[in-house]
């Protein structure tokens, strides 16, 4: 089956040296793939992919006229992480989402980091999502991110790396659990043997993260999903996480504020509602303090939320920490807050704000992977490599214009993984993975994450919308 | 054992206080048996630690807010791996009392044998603690007889005792708590001549009907100096000698020394503090069968102690 595969000059998540030897945690997946025939293949691909379809696991693309449904497309070979790893990704992760909400903490309140000079105070006041509505605001139990999805990747020598935050509304939590799903059909046996730690408990996790939140102590909470509608893209996880959980999915049409409490309409009359896992942008939260265009928000939400009387998860306000060049100083704000060296460490990241950064940026675009400081989803972004001269011109407009807006990073080679190709194929694709931390009473993190995979061929860009797929994700118990 | 600890004090003030300073003693040391997977120390309002290892080389973050405040929290969260120092079938029996002596004037024994903030050296105790010995030559027989007789004699009872009680005052009662009955053990095992210090630390309570005491909060138990083993440690709020549920935080001559929170402010009195403390046991190897859950093993324990005597020393303001 690997008689083809080019391992190249990529760190391999499989393969270790020129032969065909494997890590040893891949060993046994080598051999059952090794058993298989291209029709076999074909066979388990085509089941899991009609389950998919079926199931309505799909997500939709902006700006594309074919058809806005499409099954995000799923490689069969699993990713698969040693007990070892995981515990080093955990604790970097652990350490990570402490310092992010303290910061958040303290740039809503005394602002200690930017008065000892650590982070400058224009990089958080010009932060695109930087609310100035939630400076003196206690949220409810200090946490602000309470769900946090942290992108990592592995360089050339196989160093697990964080590419960023997503600290507002993370997704992809529902594909990673379709997908456990899916390879448990499709390999029942190996999965049985192979000693994966489960992930099937996440919207338990995140139901009691939510809960903890109550501002009712006492009496049971009633938490709800406040969700775009049915044109976001992400419309299908939300459905999902609310049926896993049982609670309530509602537009915010479906809520009122009554003297600074939030109800939900319900066929019995109104309900009051304690938390709300909102899946909305803050933007679009309150047409009254925030987007007066939107249609999609709750007005007065902002008034029951600042008196205390209902919480929000993720806290308003978060959107900071998302920011591109915000990232550039987690590190520093691990040493200050936690006297600790961090565990996982950044991509090196140059900041146009800086005039020296700036400089190298705009002489050195082949060799950088140009981002927007408050866009996400792989949209707004440079591929330095494979630009072309219109479109680094274009860059280099933008940047002059509004440095703050843009961040540089070198390409760093992210590793590998076998994955199935056309033809029944195996060759080496880009990965990365997307761990989901959540942070109510105590901090969980679901073993493994949500791995992405760049479909096209030399491609490094793995977002769902721009043409990546996913595989299953498995933490091992050694 | 693998042990997971989340540690939460939180402090309320009625009015609004400023110019705290604080130290913490809150982060497990790395020795031979017990292994840190990680510790993070955090504050809110969010502020920025530092730290330095002290005389008894614990590790010692600290902290100043100067605004205005009125509320603190200090939590700390760590993963340790802990292995049982002590081999439960063949005790450290051998080391006598006649060959204390040697070990007097040791720099590693010398601080553990003099008196302290919270343990005196009156002729009271030092009559008690012999009747205690009676006959026994042994050093470790003698430290077992003295935590079976705090165990024993001693009333666990909260709230009849505080902070600030020395030890004299709870062997004269026999009442008290963990700390205080850490303070008692190590008056008693000071005089005559054993050296003994105080250990802040947590254990896990893995009784099916949890018990054992002192689980709800941070714990306090004893350690003494035996020549060819080093320090053992005992608890005598649960007549134990501590195995791997115990987790160290903190060593020193007594609770002053190790007080998980210390410092001071200027404002008024009164606050409350409120301390939770979670232990929980995670699965420490490889456990075959992808199906079986191990998340939740039994006996987790949970608890919320409120105290109403901080360990913060308040100074009243200055109209």
């Amino acid at each position: 089956m690997f008689q083809f595969y080019q391992k190249e000059s990529f760190f391999d998540e499989m393969f270790v040296g020129e032969d065909e030897s494997v890590f040893p945690h891949y060993q046994g997946l080598r051999e059952r793939l090794g058993r298989l025939d291209d029709a076999e293949i074909s066979e388990k691909q085509r089941r899991v992919d009609t389950s998919f379809l079926e199931q309505g696991v799909t997500f939709t693309v902006y700006g594309d006229d074919r058809g806005t449904e499409r099954i995000f497309p799923f490689d069969l070979i699993p990713r698969i992480i040693p007990d070892t790893e995981w515990r080093t990704i955990e604790q970097g992760l652990t350490q990570r989402i402490i310092a992010l909400n303290l910061f958040l903490h303290d740039i809503y309140h005394d602002e200690r980091i930017i008065k000892e000079g650590i982070v400058p105070e224009e990089v958080v006041k010009s932060a695109a999502h930087y609310r100035p509505e939630m400076r003196g605001v206690d949220v409810p139990k200090d946490i602000y991110i309470h769900i946090c999805g942290t992108d990592l990747i592995r360089d050339a020598e196989g160093r697990y790396l964080v590419l960023e935050d997503n600290g507002r509304c993370p997704s992809g939590v529902s594909y990673l659990l379709e997908n456990r799903e899916a390879m448990k059909r499709a390999f029942p046996r190996l999965y049985r043997d192979y000693g994966v730690r489960p992930v099937d408990h996440y919207p338990e996790l995140l139901l009691k993260t939510l809960r903890h939140l109550s501002p009712r102590p006492g009496q049971a909470p009633v938490c709800v999903l406040l969700t775009p509608g049915v044109y976001n893209s992400a419309y299908f996880e939300h459905t999902f996480l609310a049926r896993k959980m049982g609670i309530e999915i509602v537009e915010g049409r479906d809520l009122i504020v009554l003297d600074g409490f939030v109800y939900m309409r319900t066929t019995r009359g109104l309900v009051q509602v304690d938390v709300i896992y909102r899946r909305l942008d803050d933007d679009f939260l309150d047409p009254v303090v925030f987007r007066d265009d939107s249609m999609l928000g709750v007005p007065g939400i902002m008034d029951a939320y600042l008196k205390g009387n209902v919480a929000l998860a993720n806290a308003v306000g978060t959107g900071v920490a998302d920011d591109k060049v915000t990232y550039a100083y987690v590190p520093e704000m691990i040493r200050f807050y936690l006297d600790q060296d961090p565990i996982l460490e950044n991509v090196p990241t140059y900041l146009a704000w800086r005039d020296e950064d700036r400089q190298y940026m705009l002489e050195n675009f082949p060799k950088l992977v140009v981002k927007a400081a408050n866009e996400s989803g792989g949209y707004g972004m440079l591929m330095g490599p494979t630009s072309t001269a219109a479109e680094r011109e274009d860059f280099a407009a933008k940047i002059r214009q509004t440095p703050r807006n843009f961040i540089a990073q070198p390409v760093v080679s992210l590793s590998r993984h076998p994955t199935i190709c056309g033809d029944n194929r195996i060759e080496g694709r880009h990965v990365d993975l997307r761990p989901f931390i959540l942070y109510g009473e105590d901090i969980e993190i679901i073993p493994g994450g949500l791995t992405r995979v760049a479909l096209r061929k030399g491609s490094l860009v793995v977002n769902s919308s721009q043409g990546g797929g996913s595989k299953d994700t498995w933490v091992l118990y050694h | 054992m693998r042990l997971r600890v989340h540690h939460r004090t939180e402090y309320r003030y009625p009015e609004p206080v400023s110019d705290s300073v604080n130290e913490l003693r809150l982060y497990p040391p790395d020795t031979r048996w017990q292994k840190r997977q990680y510790a993070f120390v955090s504050v809110l309002p969010a502020s920025r630690l530092r730290h330095y290892e002290d005389l008894n080389q614990n590790r010692t973050h600290w902290f100043e807010i100067a605004r205005p405040h009125q509320r603190l929290v200090i939590e700390s969260r760590a993963e340790v791996v802990t292995r049982q120092k002590v081999n439960f079938s063949a005790f450290p029996y051998g080391f006598h009392h006649d060959d204390l002596p040697r070990c007097r004037f040791r720099e590693e024994c010398y601080p553990f044998l003099q008196e302290s903030a919270y343990v005196e050296r009156t002729p009271e105790i030092w009559r008690r603690a012999l009747d205690i010995r009676g006959g026994s030559t042994d050093v470790f027989q003698t430290s077992y007889a003295i935590m079976e007789h705090i165990y024993r004699e001693f009333r666990y009872q909260s709230g009849a005792t505080t902070v600030a009680t020395r030890a004299g005052e709870v062997i004269e009662k026999r009442t008290g708590v963990c700390q205080d009955f850490a303070h008692a053990m190590v008056a008693f095992c000071r005089a005559i001549g054993i050296p003994a210090r105080y250990v802040s630390g947590y254990f896990f309570d893995a009784t099916r009907d949890h018990h054992l005491r002192g689980s709800e909060a941070s714990h306090a138990w004893v350690e003494v100096y035996l020549e060819s083993f080093g320090w053992i440690g005992l608890d005598p709020t649960n007549n134990k000698v501590v195995d791997e549920t115990y987790l160290v935080v903190a060593t020193g001559r007594d609770y002053r020394e190790v007080a998980p929170v210390a410092g001071t402010y200027y404002g008024a009195g009164g606050s409350l503090m409120e301390v939770s403390v979670s232990v929980r046991r995670l699965p420490d190897g490889p456990v075959n069968g992808g199906e079986k859950d191990v998340r939740d093993l039994p006996g987790e324990t949970v608890a919320v102690g409120k105290e109403q005597e901080p360990s913060v020393v308040s100074i009243q303001s200055v109209q």
